[in-house]
């Protein structure tokens, strides 16, 4: 059991990436909802200008790796004198990604609702916003839940991304590490993938 | 200083150099995985013990990030005692890693046809085989064409993370340039480009799939 030596010997230092982890996570994933859910509203129903522009950011955001924007920033920070401290430099980067696919699958949601309730809404003589608010909204976020959830196991699984450029998080070192690491992002994404397979059972028994 | 036409004349060869890797590394990826992917999904329909290490491996997989299974394909045969090429254990790991993404692809394929669609067939005395291969594939194969060309597309970008392994692809080399010439702006914008170019042409090549095979639908 020699092997395993690092591995008990670096336990409390993996824990505490993990912690590192799982606030990196949800200080991005906050921001990126918002932002997405924004986007998705602005793509559906925005002009034609507001759309093209939210076509060309997903366009890029697609077209372009994670990794090479995070290296970008990291590089540019230090050149442009903008003095943010390298965490939320990051937070900032991968929430303005994400931002970008949260909006594909949100609008997916809106876009799903049956023409029915859009008329039923408007022959009801709703406003717009009463239209969205109590119509559209709740059940577009209720059906791009489980995709939603997804999205965000993938964000777990791109802070790890951070070690790349530096910021000190869940991976480093030795080999056993490694297999510490993996373990302790399986525990996180796989919990939440549990959660995303049980609200879309949900979804389906709703329909 | 940005944009200097005498310092890009230099980057494009050296970025489309790497970009070859990252071609190579995704194309194989892609072709490995649409054959390994099917075995997995096949294996996961059985029940028993074949279909619970199938399930298993496409959870471990996709709830673990790719940069660990880098490290892990890499170091660990190494410690064991056969190294691998940087090339190579980022093959294996893009290849572990998108296999269980490509089998869930499958899978969802084969479970979006209605089940109507089964009775038709069997009620109009086809056997098996000619149920599926007129009827049944044909439609999986054209529902799985645009999320496989999603994945392609995020395969490539991927590729990017190989860079973490010393492979001089399009990520490490734009590493060395901007370290060696501080000329930050050009090389991103240039690596940017192409990964925008590579992930175009994929989108390109998945839609054009999709629309040769629109009558399956």
């Amino acid at each position: 059991m020699k092997e395993l030596g690092p591995l008990i010997h670096s336990f409390w230092y993996l824990l505490r990436g993990a912690g590192m982890t799982v606030l990196m996570a949800t200080s991005a994933v906050v921001p990126a909802t918002l932002l997405g859910v924004l986007l998705a509203l602005l793509h559906v129903f925005g002009g034609w200008l507001l759309r093209s522009a939210i076509l060309g950011y997903l366009f890029l955001i697609r077209g372009i790796p994670l990794l090479v924007l995070l290296t970008f920033v990291y590089y540019l920070m230090p050149l442009t004198g903008i003095d943010l401290p390298p965490f939320w430099g990051v937070v900032l980067v991968i929430s303005l990604y994400y931002a970008a696919f949260v909006s594909e699958v949100f609008r997916a949601g809106i876009l799903s609702l049956p023409q029915a309730q859009w008329d039923a809404a408007r022959s009801l003589g709703m406003t717009r916003r009463l239209m969205l608010q109590i119509v559209v909204l709740p059940q577009a976020l209720r059906l791009s839940a489980p995709p939603y959830v997804s999205l965000c196991v993938s964000l777990v699984k791109a802070t790890s991304l951070v070690s790349i450029v530096g910021l000190w998080e869940l991976t480093m070192a030795p080999f056993q590490i490694f297999i510490g690491a993996a373990a302790i992002y399986f525990c996180i994404c796989y919990t939440l993938a549990l959660y995303g397979r049980h609200l879309e059972r949900r979804v389906l028994l709703g329909h | 200083m940005p944009f200097d036409p005498h310092f890009i004349a230099r980057l494009i060869p050296a970025l489309l150099e790497g970009a070859k890797v990252t071609v190579e590394l995704a194309a194989l990826t892609m072709a490995i995985c649409l054959v390994w992917g099917l075995l997995v999904a096949l294996a996961h329909s059985t029940r028993g013990l074949l279909g619970s290490i199938a399930g298993g491996y496409i959870q471990l997989v996709r709830n673990t990030p790719l940069l660990i299974q880098l490290y892990v394909v890499y170091f660990g045969f190494s410690m064991a005692g056969f190294g691998l090429s940087g090339f190579a254990s980022g093959l294996l790991a893009l290849c572990a890693q998108n296999g269980g993404y490509v089998a869930e692809i499958y899978r969802g394929g084969l479970q979006s046809v209605s089940i109507r669609q089964f009775e038709a067939g069997r009620a109009l005395g086809m056997r098996r085989r000619t149920l599926y291969t007129t009827v049944i594939l044909p439609q999986v194969i054209a529902r799985v064409i645009p999320p496989l060309t999603n994945q392609s597309i995020s395969i490539i970008k991927d590729t990017s993370q190989v860079a973490a392994i010393a492979v001089m692809e399009i990520m490490k080399i734009t590493e060395v340039w901007v370290e060696t010439s501080a000329n930050t702006y050009d090389v991103f914008l240039g690596a940017a480009l192409i990964y925008l170019a590579l992930t175009s042409i994929a989108g390109l090549v998945g839609k054009l799939a999709e629309r040769s095979l629109a009558f399956a639908q």
